[in-house]
């Protein structure tokens, strides 16, 4: 499994410098995604003509209130949801036959941590799926812990730590078999703003070091915009894309990026786009 | 449209299915094909006809037992949940000693009834003349402790297991500890004292049916399955067996009922 | 942590208070018996007398005293109630999984294991006797059939239980059925395995106990009966009634234990 060696680069720094790829990593056209009803009536469309090219090593974010269809989108990439017309196609291949090679890495709004296992053996969890020696596993969890900043907590259970800890575990879970794309679907709306903005900068880190493509589901405007290279933005029923909105702020990203007259600007121009629904 | 919707298809299944597993066991008793699988005659294990028959025919006298079973029952389950409530009550207003007393109750519920049956039986020598009045008095008890525990120990976690800040919201209308209880603790505990109930019922007539097995007065349907047992009316002993079951499975399914109607609205 | 402990001190202390309170109520009770009754000792003892009787070394049937006789026939009961007890909380169990993983298997079956709860199976115990004409075989019957609805509904509400994201999780990590039960739905069903044991353990032991009256042939309910018809001391019975209470309580706590050893994330929480 090529997958396993550990890989030199991942953790190099990205050089903004030279050009961003161009290479297409997700590829979706005219996806609709169906539900049936419950009670024998019409069923309930949840996407309808979706449409998007998302490029490799790209931070995209969907956007939109709730019953846009935005998990739904995720979940339809992650192969989580079965779609009902259309086509996805992740680097040339059905997202079926990119999870089963266990290329996605997975965030959830909750951080779905196994309560009876340690954060260690949470983190580990992925791994011993893959087969993977225990020596490497071992080294493996302790840098991401380190990566997340969780070293110490290793041998904590998880109703031990806060909710940000948690999310963090998660993300350190979700990284450690090295997932060439990363959905993360509203990771961090549980958790308070303080916690919010530090796991922001932590997340711009770790995917400047790791240059993997992000898919990033959230209904929060400045958020998204903080992260993004591009911004999906979408409209419920049925849900569908309205607007795409490309994020022109210069990388790397602080906080203080967000007082700057740019930041505004794209903030209300997704807002903007959000009016005409 | 032509497409067939699955949650319907599901309802439907999920009725056919067990439906033709009761029609598969019925056949393959009548058939006596589940005699063999368990090493058995028709002599011990009658043919399902020739119960129902039984049935039919002594149903004068089954009706006369299920109502003896049914009063102690159902008084024992009464008397043991209003008390359960009340000591739940209790330890909710004196909450140092309420968890040490619930402690206890919970124990209680560990001992076996077959044990306490039997004192039961003794204690009520006195209280009266006629042997079917002490009998079902003795009965009752049983039942009533059994009750008790199930209902004090859930209705107190009902009165206490409030919502998160329920209580801080009532404080801040200044209201005392009558007032919190009767708004807010009260009204918590309904769905409690059916989880309570759930137990209760089911355990009031076993208890019913095992304490008649020790009581002095041979009556009700428990002692009618060991007495026709005893004198190898095989076929009797399983008309009763069958009521028993019945009653079980009425008295649940009033219970359910019940609680639709009481929970209407409320996310169980 | 100072004031954690304190809580707890506070916690037994009220129960230990219950406890003598419940024993004072019981003495005075005996007070009033013995005052009142011919043969006090039917009706209500003194607890010092039972626990007396129980440190008698006279011998009562030639050969052993009221406690030897009261232990060798709990041996004999207890054994069959925890064979029953192993053989219903794996067959319990086992139905669980099968039921997950089999969908109509769980539709055919669902419903009946519901009915089973409200079937008063101990009030079956005579039947199963005349059917199986073994006062052994009856014993572990019963006492499997108890345990056994207990475990299985309680294990397939915890495979249930096991939340649509921690399963997605493992979908989204192409984990095969196997890897999600042994990773995923097998340990994080345990508690609700447990529950389903510890309310089982006394029952499977009341059952046991029962079968035993319906026949001759030794065990607790066996000289019980035997005690009731005063064939034989009151005192058994008496002892009976205590240790039947002291081995209900045990059981549940039993389990108890070995699940903090089982589990150890339940061990710590608990802990905190």
């Amino acid at each position: 499994m090529a997958v396993l060696e550990i890989m030199e680069n991942e953790f190099q720094e990205r050089d903004f410098t030279l050009p961003v790829e161009q290479k297409t990593e997700i590829k979706i056209e005219d996806l609709c995604v169906e539900f049936p009803d419950k009670d024998g009536g019409d069923p309930v469309v949840a996407l309808k003509d979706v449409n998007l090219e998302i490029r490799q090593g790209e931070f995209i974010s969907l956007v939109g209130p709730s019953g846009c269809g935005k998990t739904t989108l995720l979940r339809a990439i992650a192969d989580l949801q079965k779609a009902t017309q259309g086509k996805i196609e992740v680097r040339g291949q059905s997202p079926r036959q990119i999870r089963l090679q266990k290329k996605y890495g997975i965030v959830f709004q909750s951080p779905v941590l196994y309560d009876w296992r340690t954060v260690r053996r949470n983190v580990c969890m992925p791994m011993e799926l893959m087969g993977m020696p225990k020596k490497d596993r071992t080294a493996r969890v302790s840098k991401m812990l380190e990566l997340v900043g969780l070293l110490e907590f290793g041998k904590h259970y998880p109703h031990e730590l806060s909710g940000g800890m948690q999310q963090r575990v998660g993300i350190a879970r979700a990284l450690a078999i090295r997932p060439e794309i990363l959905l993360m679907d509203e990771p961090f709306s549980a958790l308070d703003e303080f916690t919010k903005e530090k796991l922001h900068e932590d997340l711009l880190r770790i995917w400047r070091k790791t240059n993997k493509t992000v898919l990033f589901v959230t209904h929060n405007i400045q958020e998204a915009v903080f992260l993004s290279d591009r911004i999906v933005v979408m409209s419920p029923h049925p849900g569908r894309v309205s607007a795409v909105i490309d994020v022109n702020l210069e990388r790397p990203r602080g906080i203080e990026i967000k007082e700057t007259p740019e930041f505004t600007a794209i903030v209300s121009q997704v807002r903007r786009s959000f009016e005409g629904i | 449209m032509g497409k067939k919707n699955p949650y319907r298809k599901e309802r439907i299944l999920s009725i056919l299915y067990p439906a033709g597993f009761a029609l598969v066991l019925l056949i393959s008793w009548q058939t006596q094909i589940l005699h063999k699988i368990l090493g058995t005659d028709t002599f011990t294990l009658p043919l399902p006809i020739r119960i129902l028959t039984i049935m039919m025919d002594n149903s004068s006298d089954i009706l006369t037992d299920v109502a003896a079973t049914l009063i102690v029952a159902l008084t024992g389950l009464l008397l043991g949940s209003v008390l359960g409530y009340l000591l739940a009550v209790l330890a909710t207003a004196l909450p140092r000693w309420g968890m040490g007393g619930l402690n206890m109750a919970s124990a209680f519920s560990a001992v076996p009834i077959i044990a306490i049956a039997p004192i039961m039986t003794n204690l009520t020598k006195d209280v009266s003349d006629d042997p079917n009045i002490r009998s079902m008095v003795a009965k009752i008890l049983v039942v009533m402790l059994t009750c008790t525990v199930s209902m004090s120990t859930n209705a107190y976690r009902g009165f206490i297991e409030l919502k998160p800040f329920s209580k801080d919201l009532m404080k801040s209308y200044a209201a005392g500890s009558w007032t919190i209880f009767e708004k807010l603790r009260i009204p918590n505990c309904m769905p409690y004292i059916f989880t309570a109930l759930k137990v209760s019922v089911p355990a009031s007539i076993i208890s019913a049916l095992v304490s008649e097995y020790f009581a002095e007065y041979i009556i009700g349907v428990g002692r009618q399955i060991r007495e026709n047992i005893v004198l190898a009316q095989y076929a009797t002993a399983w008309a009763y067996i069958i009521t028993a079951c019945l009653m079980g499975i009425v008295m649940y399914g009033c219970l359910m009922l019940a609680e639709t109607i009481m929970l209407k609205g409320r996310r169980t | 942590m100072k004031k954690k402990i304190s809580a707890l001190k506070n916690k037994y202390e009220s129960t230990i208070v219950w406890l003598i309170g419940f024993l004072v109520i019981w003495e005075i009770g005996a007070y009033i018996v013995e005052g009142t009754k011919r043969s006090p000792e039917n009706v209500l003892p003194h607890i010092y007398q039972i626990v007396g009787s129980v440190f008698r070394t006279e011998l009562v049937n030639g050969s052993q005293t009221l406690f030897q006789i009261v232990l060798s026939n709990m041996g004999i009961t207890l054994f069959r109630a925890l064979i029953g007890y192993l053989i219903g909380a794996a067959a319990g169990y086992l139905l669980a999984m099968l039921m997950n993983l089999f969908r109509p298997l769980e539709k055919m079956i669902f419903p009946y294991l519901m009915l089973i709860q409200m079937i008063p199976i101990l009030g079956m115990a005579p039947i199963v006797l005349a059917v199986t004409k073994d006062i052994d075989k009856s014993r572990i019957i019963i006492a499997a059939i108890l345990t056994f609805y207990p475990v299985a509904t309680n294990t397939l509400a915890g495979l249930k239980a096991v939340g649509p994201q921690r399963v997605e999780l493992m979908h989204s990590l192409a984990a095969g059925q196997i890897e999600i039960y042994k990773k995923l739905l097998i340990p994080s069903s345990l508690p609700y395995v447990f529950t389903g044991l510890k309310i089982s353990a006394p029952m499977a032991i009341t059952a046991s106990i029962l079968v035993d009256t319906l026949q001759g042939g030794g065990g607790l309910g066996c000289i019980l009966s035997q005690s009731l018809k005063h064939a034989t001391s009151i005192y058994i019975f008496w002892q009976i009634v205590l240790f039947s209470a002291v081995i209900g309580i045990a059981s549940y706590y039993g389990i108890s234990l070995i699940e903090r050893i089982v589990n150890p994330a339940m061990k710590k929480r608990g802990s905190v």
